[in-house]
């Protein structure tokens, strides 16, 4: 999709808005208030946009202190154990399904019930359930992740066209050798774009994961304390380095999706 | 409906099986909940003779019933802003994904922000709203509705782009422009996609809103799930399961029943593809 866009008009529209930022940051400091209001008593010393000087301040910071890396590193592995659990579970499940007519009407009702549930939801349950230790966060992850690769795979192989399996039947391949030579490859798009969607999803449900029994090195934390200070650059700084995993999430997904897509012909 | 049965019965045979109801409540005691929160609660907050002797099952749900919390309440003012947020997320999506979807030039400049701007999840922007604009209902709006607008974006861009481009072309060729090309060319051939893309966005609301309300709400169906108070204080109390599988319950018929409606209307508006 990048080759597609002009990396030319790319730059101008990024530089655009992050000399916009700098300029707004200018000219607000020491024109918006730096009092505030929270609720049951003020904060002194708040920097609503906070100048590039004071954010590379509390970036240099919280990379020296080894904050910020290391709740990187907790956090992204979380989301990873999450994404890989999940997503074995919900592709599995789905291709059992995908298969099988009769499991698909046991698991129908299953499925519904999940997909309208909004995962956050699950959260209280999960502590009752798992406790305020690592598995509550990774499951709750994972739960989400499997609701949704499961839909894309159980929508790939019902969608794969009847005629390519009799078609395979005829020159004699056995099921095995259908499943794993016509229907797999076949439902792989469909796959491969729910992993997307649900990495995406991931960081969501991390963020306020993190907050059960939150403890220092895990970016949700990180986000909280700020919020609670309350400290504008580190806030800032914890939004930009979690949109910015996302993307990296995302990139690898895409990656993972031309991978297993690379015997499609390419349109563009 | 015999697999909707089977789902009820296996999970009575679970919870009995297990006989732990601090973990797997009885589905008896989850209607019980589900009876005290839809509103025989009220005698309590009442005050004075309790006309029914109805003893709060545990904490939270005693809790609850002194803060007069009812689900019907509580479902009603998540949904109010599961509708908020569509109300204004979608248009501004539409109109983003559109512009997107129908200029280059404009697809060259936007795309790089819109892709940063998605990366940031919204429940994360919470507390910075805040402090800019102080505690009340707008921190809770706002992240559902960025998170419903940066959804709609992208199916409304491939709907546009790729479906509707040729026949905006064949139509400019005859003459077609302006209000004319939008609302007889592009909405219509983009609508299938934008009808599948604002599924996905009610979604997204009702996980937005009940994440926004468990961090900071004082009503609203996260607040009932974690059991009222502020969120520090909420980690303390030990939640009971039966009033979070209500909730959930809640949560998901509310969830289908928006989404069967969005089906039915979508189906009606897009008669003509078929």
């Amino acid at each position: 999709m990048m080759t597609w866009l002009s990396a030319r008009r790319a730059v101008v529209a990024l530089v655009a808005i992050a000399s916009l930022y700098v300029l707004a940051a200018e000219v607000g400091h020491g024109r918006l208030p730096d009092r505030i209001w929270m609720g049951a008593h003020y904060v002194e010393n708040v920097q609503l946009l906070p100048t590039w000087r004071s954010l590379v301040e509390e970036g240099t910071f919280l990379i020296e202190s080894n904050i910020l890396l290391d709740s990187i590193a907790v956090s992204t592995r979380r989301v990873a154990l999450g994404l890989l659990l999940g997503s074995a579970a919900g592709i599995l499940l789905g291709l059992l399904t995908g298969s099988a007519s009769r499991l698909a009407s046991l698991a129908d009702p299953w499925v519904t019930f999940f997909r309208f549930t909004p995962a956050l939801a699950l959260l209280p349950l999960y502590v009752v359930w798992f406790g305020y230790g690592e598995s509550s966060k990774v499951l709750l992850i994972a739960t989400n992740v499997a609701v949704i690769t499961f839909l894309g795979a159980h929508h790939g192989v019902c969608g794969v066209p009847r005629v390519y399996l009799d078609a395979a039947a005829s020159l004699g391949a056995n099921g095995w050798q259908r499943f794993q030579k016509v229907t797999l490859p076949a439902a792989f798009p469909s796959i491969f774009a729910s992993i997307r969607v649900a990495a995406g999803l991931a960081w969501v449900t991390i963020v306020v994961a993190e907050l059960i029994n939150a403890q220092m090195p895990s970016l949700g934390y990180l986000l909280a304390l700020a919020g609670a200070y309350p400290r504008v650059p580190t806030m800032l700084i914890g939004l930009a380095t979690v949109g910015a995993l996302v993307l990296v999430f995302d990139l690898l997904a895409l990656l993972l999706h031309a991978w297993g897509t690379r015997w499609m012909e390419r349109a563009a | 409906m015999v697999s909707l049965l089977a789902l009820i019965g296996s999970y009575t045979l679970t919870a009995r099986l297990l006989s732990r109801p601090d973990i797997l409540p009885t589905t008896e005691e989850i209607a019980e909940a589900l009876g005290a929160l839809l509103g025989r609660g009220v005698q309590l907050t009442a005050g004075g003779e309790h006309a029914h002797h109805h003893h709060p099952s545990s904490a939270q749900m005693e809790t609850l019933l002194q803060e007069g919390v009812t689900l019907q309440g509580a479902l009603a003012v998540t949904a109010g802003r599961v509708l908020f947020g569509l109300g204004v997320g979608v248009p501004l999506g539409i109109v983003l994904g559109l512009l997107m979807g129908s200029s280059r030039r404009a697809d060259d400049y936007l795309h790089p922000i819109y892709i940063l701007a998605r990366s940031v999840p919204p429940l994360a922007l919470i507390t910075y709203i805040m402090l800019w604009l102080g505690h009340s209902e707008a921190h809770r709006l706002i992240p559902i509705v960025y998170a419903v607008a940066v959804t709609m974006v992208i199916p409304t861009y491939h709907g546009a782009r790729d479906v509707a481009g040729k026949y905006v072309e064949a139509a400019r060729a005859l003459g077609a422009r302006g209000r004319r090309l939008l609302l007889e060319i592009l909405l219509p051939a983009a609508g299938p996609a934008m009808l599948g893309g604002l599924r996905y966005a009610l979604a997204i609301a009702w996980m937005t809103a009940v994440g926004a309300e468990m961090l900071m709400a004082e009503n609203g169906m996260g607040n009932l799930l974690v059991g009222g108070g502020m969120w520090s204080s909420r980690l303390q109390t030990r939640s009971d399961p039966a009033v979070i599988i209500v909730g959930i319950l809640a949560l998901a018929a509310a969830g289908w029943a928006m989404d069967a409606g969005v089906k039915i209307a979508g189906a009606r508006l897009t008669r003509w593809a078929r």
